[in-house]
């Protein structure tokens, strides 16, 4: 007691505050560096992140939460995160044309120099000044063959060879040595040619600079952008611009790229729901995407049932056991390209099997019901043996007596499956089998792997295939033309997402009651 | 408590005194980052070589892929992300530039020294946006031991083809890898286009030709084929390289990148122009794809950059070596006359009367629509007209959703 009222310095704990420390220096520089680029949101959360993590391991008071503080920091950054920018994204036209925000476009716009009227075009020669490093002078040669020499802060005056200091002149009328200053060789300025380029040479408003390897000009700033009004005005065209949609445009509807994020409220959602044609042939997908789900666990979990029981009590079960899981540590796209191969109708081994034993094969991957007969099957195939690891384990945990029992009364085999042993299997399974099939609900790589979700569907207002599950239609809509559209994408994952967890829900409830009546 | 604040006092000053104490770091030489594809890869690192001992400037080589290249630099080039050189399809310039991400480039007078072709499809709005290396397109390539001399016409090809068929010499009269990239040259022999292009000379969004008389009497052509059972009615781009490889089939269509694997499977070929529609009709003009440097606006070392490339890439070493390494036909005139391999000269045929790819966003919406109407048309379950009509439905569709 009297220890811990004191300050318990032990080297645990002071391990442990070094470590904490380390940890929250490493987050607030990278907070720092955050905040520097204007990502203000993933900094507030890892600023949550920091706080969460600091208390519960500097707090004596709060040392039960320390791994749970671990958990909570996680899921707050990798889950929590996500889902709050996906929600943010919906509400934007963040996509093609508005990726910066508006801060990142105005800046974009504000580097942007131009050459005025009066300006004047010039190649350039650098000299560097023997005493400081980063002081240089610039012989400038103008169109007409009128010389000039600048410095930085100094105005551009007319220069000729054997004045003020500036020595013989070279074959092509360059001065060798000018007093106080080293000349650089074009080669020698490669290196240094955009610290060059950031210099501001003569004074305003006659700015020179250079614009390449030997050009210069005298430029000016193009855009300059007014926060009062709201407004960005071109220099060198005088007009105006203003910000519409995400865009700047002048009066008379001329746009300016680059265009920016702005929030658009629940315009996606509303997009979604009253354009048919980007819907689509929603209702077929929804429902194809149903069935894909469902069929795939079912037969996923029918198969390495079957296989359980059947190998349950067999000689040699460990080899074949040890064979079947095969399928499961090689990688799904590997079994899934292998799988399309099989079945392609012009050299697929299994195509020719069937046509050697029918005479005919049906065409896996342009008829849409066969593709998807296809999909199904090779689901079964990827996902039996993890029912099977599944099933195996959970008939171990039945009792015997019972089956024995049951035996005794006069069941027979497929009795004693159905009444004792399926029901109680269930009980143990179907947690996992809500999980698989909401994991196959947004399965994406099959049919993404598989077929790219065609064959496509006649007469669908926008691309969409016959196999197409919601994920795979949101990414041909998202990300598959080049004008993506996150903001739309991010909205239709957010009615995906409701889309699974109503169901999930349901299925939960629906076990629960199944397990209350099991109890 | 107490150990609380005094924790938090030694974050914070440990936090910001390295950053705030730390002298101002003298300019160091710069370093210049290049992204590229894999077979580019192994050249520019070579060349950037020659490029640090040349002018103390460090290059590093990195590989990307075009996908990944273009979401970098559309999503992130703004804020700083990106290389500062990356190498490019022209076709994604639109997006690139209306995006505001990539500079303009000024060759002076060393823009005579390309193709003109090639630096026009670099070109966007009135400005160069790019340094073009290598020209690509496909042409036709035939089995020589199957078809000795090349079709004048396209119903020559599909007489010979149907020919060797019933003789039973070959399973198909010609491979289709798709009915999109690179069957464009039938459409284009029967006059079809995707965009046309405006008054100012470029191609616009708003003649969209997807669905005219030229694209679909284009695709009856595989279509009969197809329907008599003379070509697969599977596309797929793999199977149709494996069909021509095998023997199975004496035609396809496509690029230089295949030349590899028909060299490896010693299959004897010969690249050809394109057949037109009649005798006397224009022969079928594909696409022209031009891979070139560009450079990224966000770029700290954007000068050097511009240099790099002006100085260095645009030089006959530098594209000579490109060349060696990774034949393609170049976009350097001198380059590209002085090479006698007969692959190069069948290619650059082919492309003699190409068209650039329309480099415009709207371009995007077309790959998908027209696989999805190529499919459907080697299915049978459309007629070409339809098929065509439907892709051309989707495809305003979504330009009018996008708006």
């Amino acid at each position: 007691m009297n220890i811990k009222n004191a300050f318990p310095v032990t080297p645990s704990t002071i391990l442990r505050l070094a470590l904490v420390g380390v940890f929250d220096i490493a987050v607030l520089s990278l907070i720092r560096q955050l905040l520097d680029d204007g990502n203000y949101p993933l900094s507030a959360i890892l600023g949550v992140v920091i706080v969460i993590i600091t208390l519960c391991y500097s707090l004596e008071k709060l040392r039960y939460y320390r791994w749970l503080g671990v958990s909570i920091a996680a899921a707050t950054l990798f889950v929590l995160y996500p889902i709050l920018y996906t929600i943010y994204l919906s509400t934007t036209n963040a996509g093609y044309g508005h990726i910066l925000t508006k801060h990142e476009a105005v800046e974009f716009l504000e580097r942007q120099q131009y050459v005025p009227e009066s300006g004047q075009q010039y190649t350039w020669t650098a000299y560097r000044s023997l005493e400081t490093s980063d002081d240089y002078l610039l012989w400038l040669q103008a169109e007409d063959d009128t010389t000039y020499l600048t410095g930085i802060g100094t105005a551009t005056k007319p220069a000729s060879i054997g004045a003020d200091g500036v020595g013989a002149a070279d074959d092509k009328g360059i001065p060798l040595t000018i007093q106080g200053y080293q000349r650089l060789e074009k080669r020698d300025t490669v290196a240094i040619i955009d610290q060059l380029g950031e210099i501001a040479f003569g004074v305003a408003p006659d700015i020179i600079r250079i614009t390449g390897l030997s050009a210069a000009a005298t430029t000016q700033q193009r855009y300059r952008y007014d926060s009062d009004s709201d407004t960005l005005t071109d220099a060198e065209t005088g007009l105006v611009y203003h910000p519409v949609e995400g865009v700047f445009e002048t009066d008379d509807g001329q746009e300016l790229p680059p265009g920016f994020r702005v929030g658009v409220g629940l315009h996606n959602f509303e997009r979604f729901f009253a354009s048919s044609a980007l819907r689509g042939p929603l209702v077929r997908i929804i429902s194809w995407n149903f069935a894909y789900a469902i069929l795939s666990v079912f037969f996923g979990f029918a198969l390495g049932l079957f296989i359980a029981v059947l190998f349950d009590t067999l000689p040699g079960k460990e080899i074949i056991r040890a064979l079947l899981i095969i399928p499961y540590p090689i990688p799904a796209l590997v079994s899934i390209l292998i799988w399309r191969n099989l079945l392609n109708p012009d050299f697929g081994a299994l195509v020719s099997l069937q046509e050697s034993i029918f005479g005919t094969a049906p065409n896996w991957l342009t008829d849409p019901m066969w593709t998807r007969i296809a999909i199904i099957i090779i689901n079964m195939w990827l996902s039996y043996p993890y029912f099977y690891i599944v099933s195996s384990g959970a008939l171990q945990a039945i009792p015997t007596d019972m089956l024995d029992a049951a035996a005794v009364d006069g069941a027979n085999a497929w009795q004693r499956f159905v009444k004792i042993i399926l029901p109680l299997l269930l009980k143990i399974v179907s947690p996992l089998l809500v999980a698989s099939f909401a994991f196959n609900f947004n399965n994406f790589n099959l049919i993404y792997i598989f077929n790219q979700g065609n064959p496509p569907i006649a007469g669908s207002p926008i691309p969409a295939g016959h196999t197409d599950i919601l994920i795979s239609f949101v990414y041909r809509l998202a990300f598959n033309s080049a004008i993506s559209d996150y903001g739309l994408g991010a909205s239709i994952s957010i009615v995906l997402f409701l889309f699974v967890a109503a169901i999930t829900w349901g299925q939960f409830r629906y076990t629960r009651v199944m397990e209350d009546q099991n109890a | 408590m107490k150990r609380f604040v005094f924790l938090v006092v030694l974050i914070v000053l440990a936090v910001n005194l390295p950053l705030s104490a730390a002298p101002k770091v003298v300019a160091q030489t710069p370093t210049l980052t290049i992204w590229t594809d894999d077979q580019r890869l192994p050249v520019l690192t070579e060349l950037s070589k020659a490029f640090t001992e040349e002018y103390g400037v460090e290059v590093v080589v990195e590989p990307q892929g075009t996908e990944n290249t273009m979401n970098t630099m559309t999503q992130g080039a703004a804020t700083g992300e990106g290389p500062d050189i990356f190498t490019i399809p022209h076709d994604n310039m639109g997006r690139l530039v209306d995006t505001g991400v990539v500079a303009p480039i000024d060759l002076g007078d060393k823009a005579e020294l390309f193709l003109p072709s090639a630096l026009e499809a670099f070109t966007y709005n009135g400005e160069l946006y790019g340094v073009p290396f290598a020209v690509e397109n496909v042409a036709l390539f035939r089995n020589v031991d199957l078809v000795p001399e090349a079709p004048a016409t396209w119903a020559e090809a599909a007489e010979i083809g149907r020919q060797l068929v019933d003789e039973g010499t070959v399973e198909y009269a010609f491979a289709f890898p798709d009915l999109g990239y690179n069957y464009y040259p039938v459409y284009t022999a029967f006059s079809g286009y995707i965009f046309g292009r405006g008054e100012d000379g470029n191609y616009t969004a708003d003649d969209l030709g997807m669905d005219s008389e030229g694209m679909i009497a284009g695709a009856d052509w595989a279509n009969t084929l197809i329907r008599d059972g003379y070509a697969s009615e599977n596309l797929d781009w793999e199977a149709a390289h494996v069909l021509f490889e095998s023997g199975q089939a004496p035609f396809i269509i496509t690029g230089p990148w295949a030349v590899d694997r028909f060299k490896t499977n010693e299959v004897p070929y010969a690249i050809s122009a394109f057949p037109a529609a009649a005798e006397d009709g224009e022969p079928g003009a594909p696409f022209i794809g031009v891979q070139g440097f560009m450079v990224n606006a966000g770029s700290e070392n954007l000068l050097l950059a511009q240099t790099f490339l002006t100085e260095f890439i645009a030089t006959d070493e530098a594209m000579q070596y490109i060349f060696d390494n990774d034949p393609r036909p170049s976009a350097w005139v001198a380059t590209f006359e002085a090479t006698d391999d007969p692959d190069m000269r069948g290619f650059s045929e082919a492309g003699a009367n190409g068209q650039a790819m329309p480099a415009i966003p709207a371009m995007g919406f077309v790959w998908d629509a027209w696989e999805s109407a190529g499919l459907l048309i080697t299915q049978g379950e459309l007629t070409p007209g339809e098929a065509l009509t439907q892709a051309a439905e989707q495809i305003r569709t979504q330009i009018t959703e996008s708006e």
